[in-house]
């Protein structure tokens, strides 16, 4: 099971955050063009620097934690979730907090 | 010399700003919303962080030559936080870039601008 510690953390993330999609009717998910736009390009950005890195050595991923499933050598598809389930948390959380906002002026008013 | 992972996350920080500023201008630093939620994301970042990086268990392990030497909170190196800031804000620029419509003028703008034209 330890093996699947990077990417149960992950999927954490996105099952403790799902709530505000629907409760707070954030709207990222049911916006998937939208959602990949916007996570396409920063994913590339960004997993392109931790390929660099990985490769120079400056970081890398525990064999004990992560599952082995190599995109790239020594580059397990766990970091590549990480690229889109913690966007996904960030983007849920913004529109959330966009909700309840204006539902607090509408109270105001 | 600047160990990597500070310098690069300081420069990702600067490139950031720069993007929006004069490229894509969203408006989103003038937004309540959006530091409210960077700072719930950054409550959430510390717990979920400090797993991957904890010193006892790691999932992510550190060259110690690129990194700054502070670790804190938990055992995150500190110029994390500037990586994610950098990282989330690029993600929440390009969702506002591709969420924006095309602003229709009003009837008054457009009436304006009609009378203007004519002058």
């Amino acid at each position: 099971m330890d093996r699947y510690q990077y990417l149960i953390l992950m999927g954490l993330c996105l099952l403790l955050t799902l709530p505000l999609e629907f409760l707070l009717g954030a709207r990222v998910w049911r916006r998937p063009r939208r959602l990949l736009a916007a996570l396409v390009p920063t994913a590339a950005v960004f997993i392109a620097w931790d390929v660099i890195a990985v490769a120079r050595d400056h970081w890398g991923f525990n064999p004990r934690y992560t599952t082995g499933w190599e995109v790239l050598p020594d580059f397990p598809v766990d970091e590549v979730m990480f690229f889109v389930a913690v966007p996904v948390c960030a983007l849920l959380t913004l529109e959330a907090v966009r909700n309840v906002l204006a539902r607090l002026a509408r109270e105001d008013a | 010399m600047i160990p990597a992972y500070p310098g690069f996350s300081v420069l990702a920080v600067v490139l950031v700003v720069v993007v929006e500023r004069r490229v894509l201008r969203t408006g989103i630093f003038a937004e309540k919303a959006y530091w409210i939620a960077m700072g719930v994301v950054l409550a959430f970042q510390i717990p979920v962080d400090g797993w991957m990086t904890k010193l006892s268990a790691p999932i992510v392990v550190y060259n110690p030559e690129v990194l700054s030497g502070w670790r804190w909170p938990l055992d995150i190196p500190t110029e994390e936080f500037l990586y994610a800031w950098a990282m989330l804000t690029l993600v929440i620029l390009l969702w506002e870039r591709a969420g924006r419509r095309v602003r229709q003028p009003t009837a008054e703008e457009r009436s304006r601008a009609g009378i203007l034209g004519r002058l």
